[in-house]
Parts: structure tokens; C-alpha cells; sequence
């Protein structure tokens, strides 16, 4: 039996954000879209961060579910059916009139929204397009919508919202289709991939038409004025899902280990061209059996350490299969991934600032992509020295056993991997503090099993 | 050794730059000093002090938008608007001095917009220290800045930053809020921009503060605290509790201009004050 009680939009606002927080991605990065004079909003390309929770996580979207109803039972969710919690759902002008005063306060970027499966996938991916069509043509919002396709919905949903979200996002949730089987057997790789193959050929089909058209109106503009091309772009053309699509993934709730969960990875951004794969680190909220209990905590530094060969490969054009491989299946826990690769691979070093190319400067510890192109644009006018290097953002402290600017070393030091690891190691930025102080009970345990 | 000493702000800095090339000591004869950094005089200098000449240094600016691009003209003017710390002021080169002999050098080239790449250049260098601190901050201020409503429907914010920012922040907020009336007002420069719903900003100095303004809001603005406040302390993993990472992400002096840090203790929901 149900009971139905009016509840006050604070109390519906607490459970539905409570029961969307152990989502991760809260980025409203990838597309640059200016105000149009006429309504509220705009949005920037590398993303705006509006807080911190006290967890330490950005908060940049009102990140909230639909309904936290659900009538699946994947083990891990808070909101499976079968658990006791309370339940609520907000209307679609509740959440409209959320986003709207929040956004003009300057609290949030966008609206994050995502929803348990009330009724069914399809009755649930109607609320929210019915939200978002709502949002985009009632309240004229401009601003960033990042939103969850709801697996096993009807294509034909999932598309015209994509019309009107900036990011969609599909979880993957667990890194093979076994995992997934025992955890959450209402999904499936099947209906997980089928609309997230949907929605990266839609996104590649409204690149092409806006190319075709922007060409058009191009050779008009060139044509009738005085040659200045203006901003060509028509602002009415709809655009599919412009800051492309992402996933995520829990760590540590299944026996996977990193070389699975990278490998996932990097075959969803060759493959299925996704913009970003989150990680998270498991949570244990809902204590069933299935679960693994986890008494210190969950897996922060493995998270931390997966994000680190994640931006690996999306920045630093390296493999998965240079990283690990099935006899070393899991990343060194004290040393980050790339200076965990330079020790192995001291023949490449080392490396000349002022001749080096693009792609082995980047394979440098301590060399950020950043500080790479500078490197590259700044030694066209000078030989660059340490000190230069130091100012461009270099982190020498890394870097020093593999460089050499005009051939000279900064100090006396062995090229010798023991020699290296040791003062690498004493480098206390290795760790990250906050996880070097809440949980380091839990990195001795887990170095045993690992190293 | 010719030093003209000019006003801090963009427009005493063009100026200078103005003076320094029509005088034609030659730039290696010429230094630029900021009056404020002036505590004590070298020997064998002549030094002499530039006015502020507003058409001068428009001449400098329309030269320099044309030659660089507005991205490096935009970066120069970041770095002007940068704040120094008087222990930094002392031991670096002197901002106006900085950004003067990278306009030299930018002029010199074919291609001015190039100019920032030259990194190994200590001038440039400083320009880009200096732009970056102000670029990034204004970037932290475009999410840490938060509006009230006032009783007449004005939305207001007050910030304390370190760089003059204010005007980039309004520019990105016009854009934003085209429809709506807003003031940011920087109380540590006692500056206002003031946006009327559909026109452009404007930037307003309050030399009294704007404290009798800001007192009174809409019966609404409590009411949206309250619902951020729940959703700020409803988002955070508990597993994850991590204080120290919060500092480091959202540092302390932003918090007394937001109000999910108003209550001053981030575990009670239940404290609201205005």
C-alpha cells in the first residue's frame, strides 16, 4: 500500500539530491554557446565549478533524480525496489522553477538530470523530456543540460531529447556484462550500448549537417557583405547533443581489476567516441549480500590512480596496453601511472628540452600537456634553461631525472630505475594528502594483495 | 636611464607607453615605473612623472588591438588589472616596465599575436604570470559569485577579490542575464557594474558603499537559500568526507560572499541566517 502525503518541496529537494549524489559526473564542460539576448543563459567550454560539497567534489549542476521510485533491484543502488527508503517524485515545473532561480543566483551551471524507472524506461524518458522541453521552450532556458538516457527506452525518446540536452549520459556501471548480470539483472550490455551507439551516430550526423549548412550560409555571407564572415552559424539550427557523451563505471563492488577497467575504457573512447568515463569509487549504502563490505572505506586512491591513466590516454596518446598488461594487471599504488611507465622504460630518457618533439615531451614526468606547448612555442625564440622551464610550469622536482636542457642534467643524478623510485617515492605529492590522511590504514592493506 | 612613472591602471600604463616611444630616448634608454612602486630613486636617472592622457591611451590600445588581436590585447589588460603582493612587487620586475618592453618586442615582430609564446622573455613572462593570477581568478569568481534579490527585484552580488575583475565578470554576466537587472559591486575597490535588463553594463564608482542599498530582500530570497542550502548539504558523500580537498578546491576568503558558507559551520543545515 501506498500512502500518499504532500511533501514540501525542501523534503522532496533533500531525497532526491541524496539519491543522485553517488553519481560522479557533475561537469558542464565541451560546448561554448554564447547568451542570445532573449533568454537566460549561456554556457562556456572548459565548464565553471559554482562549489565544493564537504567531500571535496565540485559542484557545477543542480544534480537531482526525477524520481528516486524504481522498479529495478540492481544491488548497489540505494533506490533498487527493494530497499526501505523514502520515496518522492517532483513534478516537471517543480524542477524547471528550481533551475531557473538557482541559475539567475548564480548557484549552479545547468540541471543534472537523471531518474529511477517509474512504471517503465519509456514512461520515465517521457517525464524527462517533458521536463527539459518544458525548461528549453516555457522558461527559455539557455544554460547547460546534462541528462540520463534511461536504458531500454525507445530510440525515438531518446533522440528528441537529445535535441534539447547538451550532455546525455548512459552508466555503463559495472566494467563486464558478467558483473553486470549478477548485480543488476534488469540491465544489460545490450540495452546500455544500443542507445549509446545511437546517440554517438546521431551526434556524428548533426556534425556533417551543420558543416553542410554552415557552408551554405558561409558562401552568402562572403557573397552579399564585405567579406568579414560573421559568426555564420545559424543559432536556430537544433543541435544533438553538443558536449558529446559520457559514462561511468563503479569501482571496486566487483573483482575486476584495473586492466579490465581501463581497457573497458579506452574501447568506449575509440569506439563509441565518449567524451569522458567517470570512476567511482564503491560505496557500500545498501548492504546486500552480493556486496563486497568494504571497513576502510572505499577505494579512493585506486579511483585516483585510474583517473590518472585515464587522462593518459585522452591527453598523453598513451595505451592501455603500455600502461598494464594480464602479468602486471593493476596500477603501482605508490607511483602515478606515468612515472610508473618512465622507470620502466629509462631507455626513452633522457630527453632534450629544446629538440624533443611534441609527443615525447608529453612522456616526461612532470611535463603537463600544457606545459609541453609552451615548451614547444617558447624555445623557437630562445634555449631554454631549468629556471625557464620552472616558470612555464614544469614540475622539476619529477622532471629532473629525465631532461636535460642544452644537453647538461640540472644535477649530478643516476639514471638508474631503484636510484629514481626511491626519489620519486619520497616526493610525498605521489599520494594525494587527503588520501594519504583519511585512509592510510587502507593503503597498507591493499598493498599486500597488489605489489 | 630616462624612467617614466606612470599611474597604476590601464589607461596611466598606455600613457607611459605613449610617452616612452614619442620622447625617442630609444627603448633601451627608457624604463616604465609604477608610482606605487616607487620607494627610493637611482643614481644617474632622469625621472619624470607621465599624466594620465586618455586619448593617448586609446591610440596605444587601438594600436595594440590592431597588432596583437583582442586575445593578446585582453591579456595584457588581465595582467594590468593584477594584483601584486608587496614582498612579489619588490623581488619582480615592475608590472608597467613589463608590460612595456613586451609591446616593444610584440611590435617588432611580423606576427604580434605571437607575442605571449616567447615564455623564455622575462618580460613576457611576467605579463603571463600577471594575466594568468587575473584570468583565473575571474574564471573562480564566475561560479563562486552569488546573487540576492533585493525587495525591487534587483539581483546583487558583493565581491572581495584580490584582481580587478569586475569587468570581466560583467561581461560574462551580461551575456548570461541579458533580461535581468544586476549589481556586482567590488567593495574592496568600491566599484559597481550595474546592468539595466537589455542594454549593456556600466561601471559606477561608490565611493560610500553600498551597504544601505543591499539591506532589504524578497520574501523569495530566503525561501531559495533555504533550498540550496538543503541541496549543498544533501550532495556531499558522507564515505567521502574530505575537508581538506574542499579548502584546496574553494579557498577561504571566497566563502564570507557565499551563502551556503554564511552559517560558518558546513554540518548544520538547520542555521540560516541572512
Amino acid at each position: 500500500m501506498q500512502i500518499t502525503q504532500e511533501m514540501s518541496l525542501i523534503e522532496k529537494l533533500h531525497i532526491l539530491t541524496d539519491a543522485a549524489k553517488y553519481d560522479v559526473a557533475c561537469t558542464s564542460s565541451g560546448v561554448d554557446r554564447g547568451g542570445n539576448g532573449k533568454s537566460m543563459g549561456n554556457c562556456l567550454a572548459p565548464g565553471v565549478c559554482h562549489s565544493f560539497s564537504s567531500d571535496g567534489r565540485c559542484i557545477s549542476l543542480l544534480k537531482i533524480l526525477f524520481t528516486n521510485e524504481c522498479i529495478f533491484n540492481c544491488s548497489y543502488c540505494l533506490n533498487n525496489c527493494n530497499n526501505d527508503v523514502k520515496r518522492a517524485s517532483f513534478t516537471p515545473e517543480e524542477i524547471c522553477t528550481l533551475t531557473m532561480e538557482f541559475y539567475r543566483r548564480n548557484y549552479i551551471e545547468g540541471l543534472f538530470l537523471s531518474s529511477g524507472i517509474l512504471i517503465s524506461p519509456n514512461y520515465t524518458m517521457d517525464l524527462i523530456y517533458q521536463t527539459l522541453y518544458r525548461l528549453r521552450h516555457v522558461h527559455h532556458f539557455n544554460g547547460y543540460i546534462h541528462v540520463k538516457a534511461i536504458p531500454g527506452a525507445d530510440p525515438v525518446l531518446v533522440e528528441q531529447t537529445g535535441f534539447l540536452a547538451d550532455r546525455m549520459s548512459i552508466n555503463l556501471e559495472l566494467p563486464t556484462s558478467e558483473s553486470l548480470h549478477r548485480l543488476a539483472p534488469y540491465k544489460s550490455r545490450k540495452t546500455i550500448l544500443k542507445p549509446m551507439r545511437q546517440i554517438q551516430n546521431r551526434i556524428q550526423q548533426n556534425k556533417y549537417a551543420l558543416l553542410e549548412q554552415n557552408r551554405g550560409t558561409l558562401c552568402r555571407t562572403v557573397g552579399h557583405e564585405t567579406g568579414e564572415v560573421s559568426s555564420a552559424r545559424n543559432p536556430q539550427a537544433p543541435r544533438f547533443v553538443p558536449a558529446g557523451q559520457s559514462t561511468q563505471m563503479i569501482i571496486g563492488a566487483t573483482p575486476e581489476n584495473d586492466f579490465q577497467v581501463m581497457s573497458v575504457a579506452e574501447g568506449l573512447y575509440q569506439n563509441f567516441g565518449l567524451k569522458r568515463v567517470f570512476y567511482s569509487a564503491f560505496v557500500n549504502v545498501t548492504n546486500n549480500t552480493n556486496l563486497p563490505m568494504l571497513p576502510q572505506g572505499p577505494p579512493l586512491l585506486r579511483e585516483h590512480r585510474l583517473y590518472q591513466a585515464d587522462w593518459l590516454l585522452r591527453y598523453y596518446h598513451f595505451q592501455v596496453s603500455e600502461l598494464l598488461s594480464e602479468e602486471r594487471p593493476d596500477f603501482n599504488i605508490y607511483l602515478d601511472p606515468k612515472c610508473d611507465w618512465a622507470l620502466r622504460h629509462l631507455e626513452c630518457f633522457p630527453v632534450e628540452i629544446n629538440q624533443a618533439e611534441y609527443r615525447t615531451l608529453l612522456r616526461v614526468p612532470g611535463i603537463g600537456y600544457k606545459s609541453a606547448q609552451r615548451i614547444l612555442q617558447a624555445r623557437k625564440h630562445t634555449a631554454l634553461t631549468f629556471a625557464d622551464l620552472k616558470k612555464i610550469g614544469v614540475v622539476l622536482k619529477r622532471a629532473l631525472y629525465f631532461i636535460t636542457c642544452g644537453g647538461k642534467m640540472m644535477y649530478r643524478t643516476k639514471l638508474e630505475e631503484d636510484y629514481i623510485c626511491r626519489n620519486l617515492i619520497g616526493d610525498r605529492s605521489q599520494i594525494p594528502r587527503e588520501i594519504r590522511q583519511s585512509s592510510y590504514q587502507q593503503l597498507s592493506l591493499f598493498d599486500l594483495g597488489h605489489v | 636611464m630616462h624612467i617614466l612613472i606612470c599611474e597604476h591602471s590601464i589607461d596611466g600604463i598606455f600613457s607611459g607607453i605613449y610617452e616612452a616611444y614619442a620622447r625617442r630616448y630609444g627603448h633601451r634608454n627608457t624604463e616604465l615605473a609604477l608610482s606605487c612602486n616607487l620607494n627610493s630613486y637611482q643614481l644617474f636617472c632622469e625621472y619624470e612623472e607621465i599624466p594620465v592622457a586618455e586619448a593617448k591611451s586609446r591610440k596605444v590600445s587601438n594600436t595594440l588591438r590592431a597588432r596583437f588581436g583582442s586575445e593578446v590585447y585582453s591579456h595584457l589588460c588581465e595582467a594590468i588589472s593584477a594584483y601584486e603582493s608587496p614582498s612579489a612587487r619588490r623581488r619582480s620586475i615592475d608590472k608597467a616596465e613589463a608590460v612595456y618592453k613586451t609591446v616593444v618586442l610584440g611590435l617588432s615582430l611580423a606576427d604580434g599575436s605571437k607575442i605571449l609564446d616567447q615564455l623564455g622573455n622575462p618580460y613576457v613572462n611576467r605579463v603571463f604570470q600577471l594575466s594568468r593570477s587575473t584570468f583565473n581568478e575571474a574564471h573562480h569568481l564566475l561560479g563562486f559569485l552569488r546573487f540576492s534579490e533585493l525587495e525591487n527585484g534587483i539581483l546583487f552580488a558583493r565581491i572581495h577579490p584580490k584582481n580587478d575583475v569586475l569587468a570581466l565578470l560583467a561581461d560574462h554576466f551580461t551575456d548570461r542575464l541579458p533580461l535581468e537587472n544586476f549589481i556586482i559591486y567590488d567593495q574592496v575597490r568600491k566599484i559597481a557594474a550595474v546592468h539595466k535588463s537589455g542594454s549593456n553594463y556600466m561601471l559606477a564608482e561608490v565611493p560610500n558603499g553600498a551597504d544601505d542599498y543591499a539591506k532589504h530582500y524578497s520574501d523569495q530570497e530566503l525561501e531559495y537559500r533555504r533550498l540550496w542550502l538543503a541541496f549543498f548539504h544533501s550532495i556531499a558523500v558522507e564515505a567521502r568526507k574530505n575537508l581538506h580537498l574542499q579548502g584546496q578546491n574553494l579557498p577561504k576568503r571566497f566563502r564570507p560572499d557565499m551563502v551556503e558558507f554564511h552559517s560558518d559551520s558546513s554540518d548544520h543545515p538547520a542555521s540560516l541566517k541572512l
